[in-house]
């Protein structure tokens, strides 16, 4: 997927005549990227839809319902876009977020005092997993993708290790933290939308986040530039350990007794809503907003299907559909099949 | 020297009056070149003087606007690389065509056609003694990736050499070679010409013309400067001939001060992989240049001051000692290879030429806004470089605009010292001017620039002072008015140095034999056997019941379904891809089958049924592979559609577990020969012949060549789409298999089985030995994989251990062999 490289290349290319003249001074503002358009517009058009055909899956207690859950892979699915950024892709996810949940809920065992002391023993367990899957990528070239399928089996070992298999219900402060609401949005959604806005400012407006994209867009050239490939690169995979750990509690507070395994079921979300929302797999620029973005679109997809009452499958089959528009839509060179549909077409202005 | 031809025979190759323009700029004009049987004719010029153009319309890559081609006398409408290959036409590139992951013998196989590779002895008799006769020390069984830059070449004479060409063209084959390799080289040539084969030698080296050449043809900026037998020059007027007598009016004036400014820049013994003993001196307001033909060290010098890659010896700038690669805003280093290490592709030229001087233009590590367009629009504006505006993608820029983004970063950052590596190449001729001006302005401000370049007329007007590289070493240092092209392109050409001989051979640190098993194929096979052994063994001695006939049946049973699954991804993972589909495709095929194969079910329907699962599966390959080759998806992308997509098939036609498996069917599947399923054995002979297949026949160098080099493979005819398309088809077909035997052993149409399929044949074929970048990897290494993840399952239990252990062992397992096998390959690499 080359991102929207081939778009926006091919749109400029097209008007040579403009490429000759030098930079024009005053202001050329910085658009927001593509991604975050189209996702953008795919949600409202989803909420739209939701309203005409189904207003039931937007009444106020499934509207409700859904929000915590989707605050949920929002946090997860901008700790996953971190990781696609620097071309890799992180299996680990179930893994983290079921061991979070399961520290944050067996170790206190219902006991709010010792609630603290858990949620600090998730962060370091997510903080030394996430700096063990950083290391073996960063300094020993391992592949991100065997070095996080082999992470999230240990994190497996140490979930079963330490809960037996058996679920325990949460405690009422962790409970109260996740659901309880504020200004009548459940706290997760507030917590969710602070963790985005924090993630996509520090990767668009900071040294370090631009720096950042720079090494996942080319490592070789940022290496030559002399920035720090490596600390970039490790600094992705700790994130989003931290990230997948935020979620992991939340989810624990959210739900009342978690089974041991409760992250199986975050994986391809997570990476579904990377990509939905226009971040290239190949690595390099990724926007964490429209990351977040997609996981409400997902969930309110989930939501909508559910409320129509067809078979859950068809939930898969969307999000399939949607997967694979969402990438064909940078990938796919549009003009060119227009062209060759129409070849008489007259060339539009590029927008 | 040669057998002389008969006077009436035309010439085997003729180029007559080419031309070659592009976008107006003419590469080539009226270029005649005769090549007659039993003739080494030298092709001489400077870089950029047309030679490869002309050789590429020779081979039939590029067609001429002008002229004509002659072969053995015939005029040629069009000339093809197919065409050109079959009449005899074959060319040594600059830079090989071989494959890395691939050997020697099987780089040599895919080659050449079939019927060539014959003889007295046998095919492996007939390959080695192809190599002793270009003078390769090589084994056939040497993975070409471990092989020297000089021995890549060698491989790379041996395969033009083997098809006996009528035509054979060398472009600049000794730039890699150590004194006795070039020997041998120019044996083969001699011999080749006395067996009536006509030579087309590209050079820049005067002393090679005259070893190995009769004829003679110099080339400057696309024309013929002289062409005749090689006795009638002398060598100043052959260099009169390369050089010209052109005025360069492009340049800016020198640095008056000449080398009174205090001392900047102080490197002495500095060496390093390519270079040796390199001393240097800048001073401020100078600007050095570092000359020689493409590949004699310069670049790697330039690369090493940067702090990219090793070396030894001194440098220091400012009088304060460097070590390791200096931050981003002390030394500025201009990539030459704009592209891959020049460019961060998707992104804007702000964003580019802003990524180093970040810090400089943030307030408390926030980036201002405003300041950072302003000094990016100051700093476009000063370079004039043209770009609708500084937000346009970086690519949608011309060659020369792109340089000038790559310099606006370096500058910027307002570094100490700047180094460009051929800052002007692919640059037009407009913009060239801009850049040395640029330079030129940058030296003055105080800052001193070094410059490596194959371009002496450019290191001529440019530079104060010039080392001129040949073979790793300075051969020359020239300051003032020494700085002339004759000064440098003489000492570049007329150098007789060789290669140092720990450049030509690499060090061998282990014993060969064991490290040559260690990097190779089949190490992570041996090492999983005795890990299943001791493991085995330790089981059995705790509980004797591990190894009951009930036991060993129940796992090999479970092993078979892992193990064609797992087969399955590996082919797919030969090619750099991978298929996350595996696991959801084969629950949906055991769902559909769940609706055909049931007690009562007639045999016809049974077969249809079967069939029609197979079909479904090729179908799901031929898509993924079509998604991945034609859709523009990356292997996971498209193969993660598919998952969610299958999935919900299965979902879709089977909410809840129902429709019971035959249970004949089941009976058969699960047959046995005593206490051993006829499943497993039949799971263990595909293995077996994949293997084969993978290391004998073509399909298994096509698969394994397009994983290691896709470029490289393309060039070598094979045909990589079709290629990519048959893995993920034959991966399907594999899923199949894996498919039938999941029937048996879940016995009902289940929505969720077989999803866990996927992450355990990664898995599997990780612990096999396969890397996930393609072009190797081992079936049996995968079967063994697999049979170690059933293995632990099944141990575990007998050893009253939990699931934690379970997962403990698989995690730590794949970790630490993909650790060691990463390791171990890296070693080997010699770079």
């Amino acid at each position: 997927m080359g991102s929207s490289v081939d778009q926006d290349s091919a749109v400029d290319v097209t008007d040579a005549d403009v490429t000759d003249r030098p930079a024009r001074p005053g202001p050329g503002r910085a658009r927001p990227s593509r991604g975050l358009l189209t996702i953008v517009v795919a949600t409202g058009l989803l909420f739209l839809v939701s309203l005409a055909l189904q207003p039931e899956s937007l009444s106020r207690s499934s509207f409700l319902g859904m929000l915590p859950f989707a605050a949920v892979l929002a946090v997860i699915a901008v700790g996953q876009t971190l990781v696609v950024q620097q071309g890799g892709i992180d299996l680990s996810v179930p893994g983290m977020i079921s061991i979070s949940v399961v520290v944050a809920t067996h170790e206190p065992n219902g006991d709010n005092a010792k609630l603290p002391a858990a949620i600090l023993l998730a962060y370091g367990i997510a903080l030394a997993a996430g700096l063990l899957i950083g290391f073996l990528v960063s300094r020993l070239g391992m592949s991100p993708i065997v070095t996080t399928l082999g992470a999230n089996a240990l994190l497996y070992a140490g979930v079963l290790g330490i809960s037996g298999g058996t679920p325990r219900n949460t405690t009422s402060v962790l409970h109260d933290i996740a659901t309880g609401t504020f200004l009548s949005l459940p706290h997760a959604v507030y917590f969710a939308v602070l963790i985005t806005a924090a993630v996509g400012f520090v990767i668009k407006q900071s040294v370090i986040g631009r720096r950042f994209e720079a090494v996942g867009a080319n490592a070789a050239a940022a290496r030559a530039t002399g920035l720090a490939v490596r600390r970039h690169q490790l600094a992705a995979y700790v994130w989003a350990s931290l990230l997948y750990c935020t979620a992991g509690i939340l989810l624990a507070g959210i739900v009342t007794a978690p089974s041991a395994f409760q992250g199986e079921t975050y994986l391809l979300p997570s990476v579904a809503a990377v990509v939905l929302g226009g971040t290239s797999l190949l690595g390099g620029k990724g926007s964490p907003v429209a990351s977040a973005l997609a996981a409400l679109f997902l969930s309110q997809l989930d939501q909508f299907v559910l409320t129509l009452g067809v078979n859950a499958a068809v939930k898969n089959l969307v999000e399939a559909a949607a997967l694979a528009l969402g990438v064909a839509v940078y990938t796919v060179n549009w003009r060119r099949l227009r062209d060759w549909v129409r070849p008489a077409a007259p060339q539009a202005s590029p927008s | 020297m040669t057998a002389t031809p008969e006077p009436s025979a035309p010439p085997l190759l003729r180029l007559v009056e080419v031309g070659k323009s592009y976008a107006g700029v003419p590469a080539l004009t009226d270029v005649s070149l005769d090549a007659p049987a039993g003739v080494v004719h030298a092709l001489l010029g400077e870089n950029g003087a047309g030679k490869s153009t002309l050789m590429a319309v020779a081979s039939g890559t590029t067609q001429p606007d002008g002229g004509h081609i002659e072969v053995a006398g015939e005029t040629m409408a069009a000339l093809t690389p197919a065409l050109a290959t079959r009449l005899g036409i074959a060319i040594v590139h600059q830079h090989p065509a071989v494959l890395p992951d691939l050997t020697v013998e099987e780089n040599i196989r895919l080659a050449l056609p079939p019927g060539r590779i014959a003889g007295p002895g046998g095919a492996k008799a007939w390959m080695l003694g192809l190599l002793r006769r270009v003078g390769a020390r090589l084994r056939l069984g040497d993975r070409v990736d471990e092989l020297g830059v000089a021995d890549k070449q060698l491989l790379e004479v041996a395969k033009a050499v083997a098809l006996e060409p009528r035509v054979l063209i060398l472009d600049e084959p000794t730039a890699p070679l150590g004194a006795d390799q070039v020997r041998v080289l120019f044996d083969q040539v001699r011999q080749a010409a006395e067996r009536g084969t006509a030579v087309i030698y590209i050079t820049h080296r005067l002393a090679e013309v005259r070893e190995i050449a009769d004829q003679v043809t110099v080339l400057r900026d696309g024309r013929v400067q002289g062409s005749g037998p090689v006795a009638g020059f002398s060598d100043e007027d052959l260099l009169r001939m390369i050089v010209g007598r052109g005025v360069a009016s492009a340049f800016p004036p020198k640095n008056a001060g000449g080398a009174d400014g205090p001392v900047a820049l102080q490197v002495s013994g500095c060496g390093g992989t390519g270079f040796h003993d390199v001393a240097l001196t800048a001073h401020h307001g100078e600007i050095v240049g570092l000359a020689g033909i493409v590949g004699n060290g310069q670049s790697a010098f330039l690369r090493a001051l940067a702090g990219l890659g090793t070396r030894s010896g001194e440098v220091r700038l400012d009088g304060v000692a460097l070590s390791g690669r200096a931050p981003a805003d002390r030394i500025a280093y201009m990539p030459a290879d704009r592209h891959a290490e020049g460019l961060m592709g998707a992104m804007s030229v702000r964003e580019n030429a802003a990524v180093a001087a970040l810090p400089g233009l943030a307030r408390h590590g926030v980036v201002a806004r405003e300041r950072e367009r302003a000094a990016v629009e100051a700093e476009v504006g000063n370079l004039a470089v043209r770009t609708r505006s500084i937000e346009s993608n970086v690519m949608s820029l011309s060659g020369g605009n792109q340089q000038k983004v790559v310099m606006a970063r370096a500058l910027l950052a307002a570094p100490r010292l700047l180094l460009a590596d051929e800052p002007t190449q692919g640059v037009d001729v407009g913009a060239r001017a801009e850049i040395y001006r640029i330079l030129r302005d940058v030296a003055s401000g105080g800052v001193p620039v070094v410059v490596a370049s194959s371009d002496a007329k450019e290191l001529e007007g440019l530079c104060d002072r010039v080392l001129v590289f040949s073979r790793g070493a300075v051969v020359e240092e020239l300051t003032g008015d020494a700085v002339t092209e004759e000064a440098i392109t003489a000492a570049a050409v007329g150098a007789n140095v060789h290669r140092r001989a720990e450049d030509e051979r690499r060090v061998r640190p282990w014993l060969p034999g064991l490290r040559r098993f260690a990097v190779g194929d089949y190490a992570p096979s041996v090492i999983l056997a005795l890990v299943i052994l001791t493991l085995g063994a330790y089981t059995y001695g705790q509980n004797t019941r591990y190894l009951a006939a009930f036991n060993i049946t129940s796992v090999l049973t479970l092993l078979a379904a892992l193990a064609f699954i797992s087969m399955g991804q590996t082919v797919v993972i030969m090619t750099g891809g991978i298929d996350l589909s595996v696991g959801p495709l084969a629950g949906l095929l055991v769902v559909v089958a769940s609706f055909f194969v049931n007690d009562g079910s007639s045999g016809v329907m049974m077969l249809g049924a079967l069939a029609l699962t197979l079909l479904t599966a090729l179908a799901v390959g031929g898509l993924n592979g079509a998604l991945v080759r034609y859709g523009g998806f990356t292997a996971v992308a498209a193969t993660l559609t598919l998952y969610i997509a299958l999935q919900g098939i299965s979902l879709l036609l089977r909410p809840f577990q129902g429709g019971y498996i035959n249970s004949d069917v089941s009976a058969l599947v699960t047959a046995q020969v005593g206490p051993v399923p006829i499943a497993f054995l039949v799971a263990v002979a595909i293995a077996a012949g994949l293997e084969l297949r993978l290391r004998f026949t073509g399909w298994g160098r096509r698969l394994r060549a397009v994983g290691s080099d896709e470029q490289a493979a393309h060039r070598l005819g094979v045909r990589v789409n079709r290629t990519y398309i048959l893995a993920y088809v034959t991966c399907s077909g594999l899923t199949f298999l894996g498919a039938v035997m999941l029937m048996a052993q879940i016995g009902v149409g289940d929505p969720v089985q077989g999803v866990g399929y996927t992450l355990s044949s990664i898995t599997a074929v990780v612990l096999g030995g396969a890397s996930l970048l393609g072009g190797r990897g081992s079936f049996a290494g995968t079967l063994l994989g697999a049979a170690l993840i059933q293995q632990i399952l099944n141990a575990t239990t007998f050893l009253n251990l939990s699931q934690t252990w379970q997962y403990f062992f698989q995690g730590a397992l794949i970790l630490v062999a993909a650790a060691a096998y990463t390791q171990a390959r890296r070693r080997s690499r010699v770079s």
